[in-house]
């Protein structure tokens, strides 16, 4: 007895050592329990206020490109306008039966606008923090875009903060087809540049070209369908191949993005339940 | 009691610094130095052991915190508080009854540059390897494990010339 004594006393640093290091590779490894981990990610309340704080001083330097965006997203909206005005005016109005009147169950989608406080490019798995939470009414599961295209996926909330995992981050794969040819596959990062991304799942039989654009494919609940992914900029396959190698130059720039709208599917409990069923 | 003030003071404007600054450094995608681990290598050296171990896992688990990395920053930085006595003992003998914080001054230029390219090389193989947890792209984590080591070996070596001044 007093021998283990002597031994554990003797040893106790190493043992500290060991347990310390065992507590930290069961957090990298079991950090599948995010939603429990908020407090030690930066969703927790005081790291995102430093953020936020540091992200004020941060933002003014970026007002400009900020601006050229929005100016530019202002004409378009314009443009569309004045097109929807003159289809509109050129359309008699019919008689609708307003009882029989429904929104198309996938055009059921609300934008809640926020902005990012924290995020990084060049680690393996990207995360960015958002400034609005779940008293905003951001839940888990929510698509993020922005102007220019798709962001990521909202992964833990809490009241004012929300965590996105972005597409640059092997944990996510966004569904995305071709605008052109409507054949879809999945977007996964390789964790290298975080300009580019990959697309899986593209049989040999498709035609492709450099520079065809990939939109959202609409056959998840997280983004509707037609939101800008990327476009190719190489692609090829071996012989033996049964898929396309495709490189896909990501439409949106992760180095300065700052606004970025949440996408509310208001079906999305109907739909869930509805698709839980079969699997029963 | 000064030399107490004194490394807490270090603590927070290293955490701050690497947290606000450094951590937003992407240079080619490749290089992020961590800076903050001068903490653990300024540690006194006569601290015992556990305390400095306990320390560290507490301020890597913080930098986790910031950077959404759960845990990768307090393995590597456990690891180098625990190895620090062995390393410096490699290099230098400290006389009985003195306590100093390893600096060029204490340790001279040829010990402390040895002490400090170790640490710096441990911490970084350490959460890099971590980070990617496979040698699948061995290049580029060869490429970073040394740019980012090269990166925080200079700002400490710079750090070190301007308070010595």
């Amino acid at each position: 007895m007093k021998n283990l004594l002597n031994f554990l006393i003797k040893y106790s640093v190493v043992f500290l050592f060991l347990v310390l290091e065992i507590i930290s590779l069961s957090m990298v490894f079991n950090n599948k329990d995010y939603q429990k981990s908020v407090f030690l990610s930066s969703s927790n309340s005081m790291v995102s206020t430093l953020y936020e704080w540091n992200n004020s001083i941060v933002e003014f330097f970026k007002l400009r490109a900020a601006n050229d965006n929005l100016s530019e997203e202002n004409t378009a909206l314009k443009n569309q306008v004045i097109l929807l005005q003159n289809e509109l005016a050129t359309l008699q109005p019919s008689d609708t039966d307003s009882i029989h009147f429904r929104i198309p169950p996938e055009m059921e989608y609300k934008f809640i606008p926020a902005k990012v406080i924290n995020s990084s490019t060049n680690k393996l798995q990207n995360y960015i923090t958002l400034n609005k939470g779940a008293s905003d009414g951001i839940k888990p599961d929510m698509g993020v875009v922005s102007d220019e295209g798709v962001v990521g996926i909202v992964k833990t909330v809490s009241n004012r903060f929300a965590v996105v995992i972005p597409v640059l981050n092997p944990k996510i794969q966004v569904s995305c087809k071709f605008k052109n040819s409507n054949y879809n596959g999945s977007l996964l990062w390789s964790g290298q540049d975080y300009r580019y991304s990959n697309l899986t799942d593209i049989a040999r039989h498709v035609k492709l070209a450099l520079g065809d654009t990939l939109i959202t494919s609409g056959l998840t609940s997280t983004f509707p369908a037609g939101i800008p992914v990327g476009c190719i900029e190489d692609f090829n396959i071996k012989e033996s191949d049964a898929y396309y190698n495709i490189k896909v130059k990501l439409a949106v720039n992760f180095r300065t993005l700052l606004h970025v709208k949440v996408i509310n599917y208001l079906n999305y409990n109907e739909q869930k339940e509805l698709e839980k069923i079969p699997e029963e | 009691m000064a030399l107490f003030i004194q490394n807490i003071v270090r603590f927070v404007l290293l955490v701050l610094f690497q947290v606000l600054v450094l951590n937003n450094i992407e240079f080619l995608g490749l290089v992020n130095p961590y800076l903050y681990i001068l903490f653990i290598i300024t540690l006194p050296v006569r601290l015992p052991n556990w305390v400095s171990i306990l320390l560290s896992f507490g301020t890597g688990l913080l930098i986790d915190t910031f950077s959404n990395t759960h845990g990768m920053h307090a393995f590597a930085a456990v690891l180098i508080a625990f190895l620090r006595s062995g390393i410096i003992d490699l290099f230098i003998t400290i006389e009985e009854g003195n306590n100093p914080s390893p600096t060029f001054y204490t340790f001279g230029m040829n010990a402390y540059i040895k002490y400090v390219v170790l640490m710096i090389l441990i911490y970084h193989i350490a959460f890099f390897t971590l980070e990617a947890f496979s040698f699948t792209h061995l290049w580029i984590l060869m490429i970073k494990i040394i740019l980012s080591s090269l990166v925080t070996f200079i700002l400490i070596m710079g750090l070190q010339t301007i308070k010595s001044k």
